[in-house]
């Protein structure tokens, strides 16, 4: 398997605060990854950075081999978080449409249609997104993101104001882009959801990597007991 | 040039179906004559006077409203930070906003000048065609420009006062060359400087134009 991600001692810092210190991961590609920490953490930031929007203050970040701000990098990367990159004054087809356009996506009427019945908004397509729930405007940031068939997936917090039954669908989602091959990075305060959807885990604390884990070696109680403790072994490995 | 073309579509789409921007341009430069008309009682040629003014008043007014909504739109959900994640250059992107932001402000230019000629009791001539490469090149001028100061105050609280402050010092020249040219054609006074003038202001347009298409990409970056 080749690696998708390398970091290698990423530290941030805007000015006197400091977001990220020493942070090293590697990443294979098909791999699904959850990274936990408590607000302020430092999970966005670093989802920032290995998106390409922002510079490290040190160290390195290869993304397939290459600077995440190389364009043909970008193309293989969709970021999915709590803002859905969506205008509410285009139909839901309007949006998919106008992304499929930037991203060059090869026969893009047929991969919009294709698209919107994976997250079964075909009903719904030619509606203006401004009048979609929070669930739905999710599904749609779904399809945005997979539009390209990206080789990487960066979600930040998708899950945050979502009701069961959206949750229960973004995670068959998500398992199915797994399935396919994709590589998943996921920021998330669910640890039950971590557990069922990822391969491995992370806990982010105090800026830095505190722990670093399968999670087939894992139940959601044990990862509940690890998050919960991250201060004190921070206080060894910090 | 495919990336510049969608976010025109896009920026089009929205604009002919909220009408926002457009509307409210229209709106406050009708205004802006039905005031000036009123207010003051002068002569014929002392209105020829000061009308050039009051037209670019109406539109650099109008056109900073315009270029506020262009960059606002993008800020709602998060859609600036999703332009820094496409694979484009930011060039193109400069490109789509610039193409966006001067279509709407050309068609609203349009459809409020006819009102203009019947509010000031403007004579309709020939030689007011020139006026067509004076708008052209002003508004292109002050577009281009806007457009990248649009993008940088956007990410400010106060980015409607912040656009007005770094727009106006480095526009002005602009402003001022394209009030005296249409000042120059509703006198019926077009003189040996008309053309100079009017090539200056093609020449800071391009100056504005390249040299915001290049820095673009920093302003998309954090």
């Amino acid at each position: 398997m080749e690696t998708a991600l390398k970091l290698e001692n990423i530290s941030k810092d805007f000015g006197r605060i400091i977001a990220l210190r020493n942070v090293s991961l590697d990443l294979m590609q098909g791999e699904f990854i959850s990274i936990l920490g408590r607000n302020g953490a430092g999970k966005t930031t670093l989802l920032n950075i290995i998106s390409g929007t922002s510079k490290p203050s040190q160290g390195s970040v290869l993304l397939f081999g290459t600077d995440p701000s190389d364009r043909t990098t970008k193309a293989k990367l969709a970021v999915i978080s709590h803002e859905m990159f969506l205008y509410n004054n285009l139909t839901a087809l309007e949006n998919l449409e106008y992304y499929a356009s930037i991203y060059r996506v090869e026969n893009p009427g047929q991969r919009v249609l294709e698209v919107l019945a994976e997250v079964e908004l075909t009903h719904r397509r030619f509606d203006l997104t401004g009048t979609f729930s929070r669930g739905m405007l999710q599904r749609l940031t779904i399809a945005r993101a997979i539009l390209h068939e990206p080789s990487m997936l960066l979600l930040d917090e998708p899950f945050t104001g979502l009701d069961q039954h959206a949750i229960a669908m973004l995670s068959t989602l998500l398992l199915k882009q797994k399935s396919k091959g994709r590589t998943i990075l996921l920021t998330t305060h669910d640890l039950h959801l971590a557990v069922e959807l990822s391969d491995r885990y992370i806990i982010l604390d105090r800026h830095a990597i505190v722990e670093d884990g399968n999670i087939s070696e894992t139940s959601p109680e044990d990862l509940r007991t690890r998050f919960f403790q991250p201060l004190e072994k921070a206080g060894e490995t910090v | 040039m495919r990336t510049a073309l969608a976010i025109l579509k896009k920026d089009l789409r929205m604009e002919f179906r909220s009408k926002e921007s457009i509307l409210a341009m229209w709106i406050f430069s009708l205004l802006i004559f039905v005031i000036f008309n009123f207010t003051f009682e002068v002569s014929r040629l002392v209105m020829l006077e000061i009308a050039p003014g009051l037209l670019w008043v109406a539109f650099i007014f109008s056109g900073i409203f315009g270029l506020n909504q262009s960059f606002a739109i993008e800020k709602e959900n998060g859609n600036l930070r999703s332009m820094a994640l496409m694979p484009v250059d930011g060039g193109s992107i400069y490109l789509g906003k610039f193409l966006s932001v001067t279509t709407i402000m050309l068609l609203f230019e349009a459809l409020i000048f006819p009102i203009f000629i019947i509010f000031y009791d403007l004579h309709l001539s020939w030689e007011m065609l020139l006026l067509i490469p004076v708008i052209l090149a002003g508004t292109i001028g002050f577009t281009s420009l806007g457009t990248i100061l649009s993008a940088v105050a956007v990410h400010t609280r106060n980015h409607q006062i912040l656009l007005s402050l770094l727009l106006w010092p480095l526009v002005s020249p602009i402003i001022i060359w394209s009030v005296t040219m249409t000042g120059m054609v509703l006198n019926a006074e077009v003189v040996q400087g008309f053309y100079p003038l009017l090539l200056r202001v093609v020449a800071f347009d391009i100056i504005f134009f390249t040299l915001s298409f290049m820095l673009f990409e920093f302003i998309l970056e954090e």
